[in-house]
């Protein structure tokens, strides 16, 4: 890596501060598994890197019934993973978290990095948009607070500005009773990013479609739902049929891309048979 | 831009300066001389520099050197105690899991991490965990075996 200053502010304030000073030429580091590979490969030109993990209150993970969960920027997939109001009540997430690099990689990486990286094959932002998450930030300039959907931009592009730290994740409770399913669809398994990754977040009741999300990544510049194929099934009756013309529709949604992971018929493809499966799957389970 | 950090290396105490942008795999290897651990990738795919940091496996070449201040690390070279193979890499040498031995360091470690919060994984959990180590040679079978007669040996040695 070409030489740079490391700066360990011990505040939001003092980070906030140093990043707006050193523009293009400064970037936030928190676990550091995406930074540090883009300084190695030169992708980045950075003479300032701004070293998050000491400032206080930013690893903080809680949750509550009332306002949800409650992640902190440096908060770890692993952590994640260990707490127990993850695996019981953002099954997505958890999925997400399982199925994201390796061990060595969770054990270091943070849910909010992954979001600001902002690759549309991330894992993260699946259960961040089926659950409707809000991301709060802080800048020199003021505080904001993003819902999900608005901090993609396109390939490796936040809505962050250069002197803006994401704070903190807020991701509120789901309702009661809905069915989910979490699809990483990859050539491995494991150590790969996702040629489609498909989360859907279904409610049934008699035998009708009540509130269903669908989210897609990997298949267009950025994660995100796709409101029309929801719009398809919802308040309408549950059949294949139903489900099939709601998955092609979710196709025609995307834009992927050829690369070496799948070429772009394939991932529409997959986008079909996938949404369809995710969906029937969480639809016969509720029946 | 250099600073001086304190870090615990294999249960010793170690005060070191470090330029900002030098890795922790390469302060072990290159400072420390502790070539034990392997830099092959240098990006974390491979897990090859795999090291334990407070007791998490961590893939060491992307870890800032100056993040481990304060941190215990543990290498290959402190497995052993003072000449006695641990269990799990006498079960690596009994079954036969080393062949060029250059994924061994990281598997090991990966390994006893592993094993100190799941002493009876099953064939899957293994297999799970280490996801994150490749080794061109084995082809894993005997990894995966060994690790389990080391989950086994481990346990009976706690009863």
């Amino acid at each position: 890596m070409k030489p740079f200053e490391l700066h360990e502010p011990k505040t939001v304030k003092e980070a906030c501060g140093l990043l707006q000073k050193f523009g293009a030429k400064g970037r936030a580091l928190a676990g550091g598994t995406d930074l540090l590979v883009l300084l190695k490969q030169r992708r980045l030109d950075l003479s300032h890197v701004v070293n998050l993990k000491r400032i206080r209150g930013l690893d903080r993970l809680t949750f509550n019934r009332k306002k949800g969960l409650t992640v902190g920027s440096l908060v770890t997939w692993t952590e994640l993973l260990e707490f127990e109001p993850v695996r019981e009540f953002y099954p997505l997430l958890y999925n997400a978290a399982e199925t994201l690099g390796s061990e060595q990689i969770r054990n270091v990486a943070t849910l909010a990095g992954n979001i600001c990286h902002a690759s549309p094959a991330a894992n993260g932002p699946i259960p961040l948009l089926l659950y409707g998450a809000q991301c709060e930030t802080k800048s020199a300039k003021g505080d904001r607070a993003l819902p999900i959907e608005k901090i993609f931009r396109g390939v490796q592009k936040s809505a962050l500005r250069r002197d803006e730290i994401l704070t903190m994740i807020q991701i509120p409770l789901p309702p009661p009773r809905m069915k989910d399913r979490f699809i990483k669809y990859s050539m491995r398994k494991a150590m790969d990013l996702g040629a489609v990754n498909i989360g859907v977040l279904v409610a049934t009741k008699d035998g009708r479609f009540g509130d269903t999300r669908i989210a897609l990544g990997a298949v267009a510049p950025k994660p995100f739902r796709a409101k029309r194929a929801e719009r398809v099934l919802t308040g309408k009756s549950v059949s294949e049929e139903r489900i099939w013309q709601a998955a092609e529709t979710a196709a025609r949604e995307c834009s992927p891309i050829t690369d070496v992971r799948a070429s772009k018929e394939y991932r529409l493809e997959m986008v079909k048979q996938l949404t369809f499966r995710a969906i029937k799957d969480c639809a016969v389970v509720a029946l | 831009m250099k600073k001086n950090i304190r870090i615990k290396v294999n249960d010793e105490w170690l005060d070191i300066e470090v330029e900002h942008r030098r890795t922790l795999l390469q302060v072990i290897r290159e400072d420390l001389n502790l070539l034990g651990t392997k830099k092959m990738c240098d990006m974390g795919e491979c897990g090859s520099c795999t090291v334990l940091m407070d007791g998490r496996a961590v893939n060491s070449c992307l870890i800032l050197a100056v993040d481990a201040d304060g941190k215990s690390i543990e290498t290959i070279e402190g497995v052993a105690r003072e000449g006695v193979l641990h269990p799990i890499q006498e079960e690596f040498v009994a079954k036969g899991a080393i062949q060029c031995g250059f994924c061994t360091p990281g598997m090991i470690l990966t390994t006893k991490a592993f094993l100190s919060s799941h002493p009876a994984p099953s064939d899957q959990e293994i297999r799970k965990a280490i996801s994150g180590n490749f080794c061109r040679c084995t082809g894993y079978e005997r990894i995966v075996d060994a690790i389990g007669s080391a989950a086994t040996r481990l346990q009976d040695k706690k009863e």
